[in-house]
């Protein structure tokens, strides 16, 4: 990890209050799961860094997709080509590729499409559940479709696109007709990711979780972010963001 | 050009910047960003005789210029500490200030006993806990009980020991005298200020432990201010603790008289900060035509 500049080269909206920006930046290789903790602004009154997913990562480039949820990603929305950000990053954990055959099932809901993103991407095959309230909030649906070995799932609430209904609907067809073995990769809303464990485990299949949570360091000092594991407390940031869904202690927090 | 600063018999530190009980951890994530040798000194997370869970999330919150957090005190407990933790952490050639905490007298003393090893320079005692026996009154509030609690600890420790005050008196000269009477070394000044956060929209507390404390430069101006009473009532040494996040905050500390600043939130935000800070001190020093950082202690000119 390490806390370097970076330069914005663009930074548009994707679907509805959800920004892609493209950095120049210098970051050590990352790895599909992981986050930065980004410096919204110089100055002091947006006091803390924010966390957010990678999204991608070229030679001297990343890429992050963020959604607006309060002042500091407003701010990050307000930022044009040529501004410049500080990035400390690489952080956390990353999701395990899949094992002895096991097919992927990427899901996907509210800002958790990043880091499942950035691993339908990198492993290329399997099958994606992107979720949403309605068909504008769901962003880069292109980019997901031109992932040739990986089936894209649309789903929302209204039926504008795709089916309606849950993500974690589909996911459960998925995982009941499936041939094999599956790993089950989640991020997004505690709900649905305390279902597709649920779902996971009444398949036999492997899940991984990527949590999110308040957090001021991003680093693993705080403790801001601790959350109850069978193994004991664990903190997002440092132990995750990735977590063996079976080992959460979904009803504690 | 001299940055030493002797804060108790036995404890002189190379230079007047410290890390913060609670936003360090124990020294190991740090470690991996920079040289800790570079620090004055390192104030680990508090430590309780047994290891504590902590309060429900969220545990943290934005607010301008700073932020409120309810961690409540988790830590691995004083013994998982000293056999896990210190080896490590005494290797960096810096001094090893152990922030610890109790719900009793007995509690405090007996943790105070227990840290008496070899490897920790000194301990920092927070008093901003509840006292169980006293119908949950933080000890720190009651000069009386303080004076007591210092008394009680010091008996049982041959560390220097360093009594973190809480800014939530109204007299906190008076506090800072009970705690010098009582036997501490030195004073912490201050801590976190108590306050909370509403969500308008869900009409809920957004902390899970529904209050908490508010640190950052949000709180400097105020902790400028406590360190500037503590200092014309005691004449044993001062620590600043409250939002300094610069060398210029640093320096205004100085000169209110602290010896030492300890920098917390501000390495939530930039954990490289500390080098930065240090270096500027040193550079304000030469540029002043300073011989040593003691020249600013409590060198403020009021009208």
């Amino acid at each position: 990890m390490n806390d370097v500049q970076a330069v914005v080269k663009g930074n548009r909206a994707v679907a509805r209050d959800t920004f892609l920006m493209d950095l120049d930046c210098a970051l050590e290789p990352s790895l599909p799961g992981q986050f930065l903790m980004v410096k919204v602004s110089s100055a002091r009154e947006l006091f803390l860094r924010r966390p957010l997913a990678i999204l991608g990562q070229g030679e001297g480039t990343l890429e992050i997709l963020y959604k607006l949820k309060g002042e500091g990603t407003l701010e990050l929305s307000r930022k044009k080509p040529g501004d410049v950000l500080w990035v400390l990053g690489p952080l956390g954990n990353c999701f395990s590729p899949p094992q002895n055959g096991e097919s992927a099932l990427f899901v996907a809901g509210g800002t958790g499409l990043p880091p499942v993103l950035a691993l339908a991407s990198r492993i290329g095959s399997g099958a994606l559940v992107i979720g949403a309230r309605s068909k504008g909030d769901i962003p880069l649906l292109d980019r997901m479709n031109s992932l040739k070995g990986v089936a894209v799932y649309p789903v929302t609430e209204d039926g504008s696109l795709g089916r309606r209904g849950m993500a974690t609907d589909v996911l459960g067809e998925l995982l009941a007709g499936a041939a094999g073995p599956c790993a089950v990769y989640a991020c997004g809303p505690r709900g649905m990711l305390e279902k597709a464990c649920e779902l996971s485990g009444v398949a036999a299949a492997r899940c991984e979780v990527s949590l999110e949570e308040y957090m001021a360091c991003g680093f693993g000092v705080c403790s801001a972010c601790t959350v109850k594991t069978s193994a004991g407390p664990r903190r997002v940031c440092s132990n995750g963001p990735v977590f063996d869904a079976a080992t959460i202690a979904w009803g504690a927090r | 050009m001299n940055t030493s600063v002797r804060i108790a018999p036995g404890l002189v530190l190379k230079n007047p910047v410290l890390s913060a009980s609670g936003t360090f951890a124990y020294g190991e994530e740090f470690s991996r960003l920079f040289d800790l040798g570079l620090l004055g000194g390192i104030v680990t997370k508090g430590l309780s005789l047994d290891p504590k869970e902590g309060n429900p999330l969220p545990r943290v919150y934005e607010t301008p210029c700073g932020l409120i957090n309810a961690i409540g005190l988790e830590n691995i407990g004083a013994d998982a500490f000293i056999s896990g933790k210190l080896p490590e952490l005494r290797s960096f050639g810096t001094p090893v200030i152990v922030n610890f905490f109790g719900s009793s007298e007995e509690d405090y003393a007996l943790l105070a006993s227990r840290l008496d090893v070899n490897g920790i320079a000194a301990i920092e005692m927070n008093v901003s806990c509840p006292n169980v026996k006293q119908g949950g009154l933080e000890f720190g509030r009651d000069p009386e009980v303080l004076f007591r609690l210092t008394g009680a600890v010091r008996a049982r420790t041959g560390k220097p020991l360093i009594v973190k005050l809480t800014p939530m008196v109204s007299d906190i000269g008076a506090m800072a005298q009970a705690a010098r009477a009582g036997g501490a070394d030195a004073i912490t000044c201050a801590n976190t200020i108590p306050a909370m956060a509403i969500d308008e929209h869900t009409w809920r507390p957004v902390l899970g432990n529904v209050t908490g404390g508010l640190s950052g430069p949000a709180i400097k101006p105020v902790a400028l201010k406590l360190v500037w009473e503590v200092s014309k009532k005691v004449d044993i040494p001062i620590i600043a603790s409250g939002g300094a996040c610069t060398w210029n905050d640093c320096v205004q500390f100085l000169l209110a008289g602290a010896s030492a600043v300890e920098i917390g939130s501000a390495s939530l935000r930039d954990p490289l900060c500390f080098t930065d800070i240090i270096t500027g001190i040193e550079h304000y020093l030469e540029s002043r035509g300073l011989d040593s950082v003691t020249d600013l202690i409590g060198k403020l000119e009021t009208p």
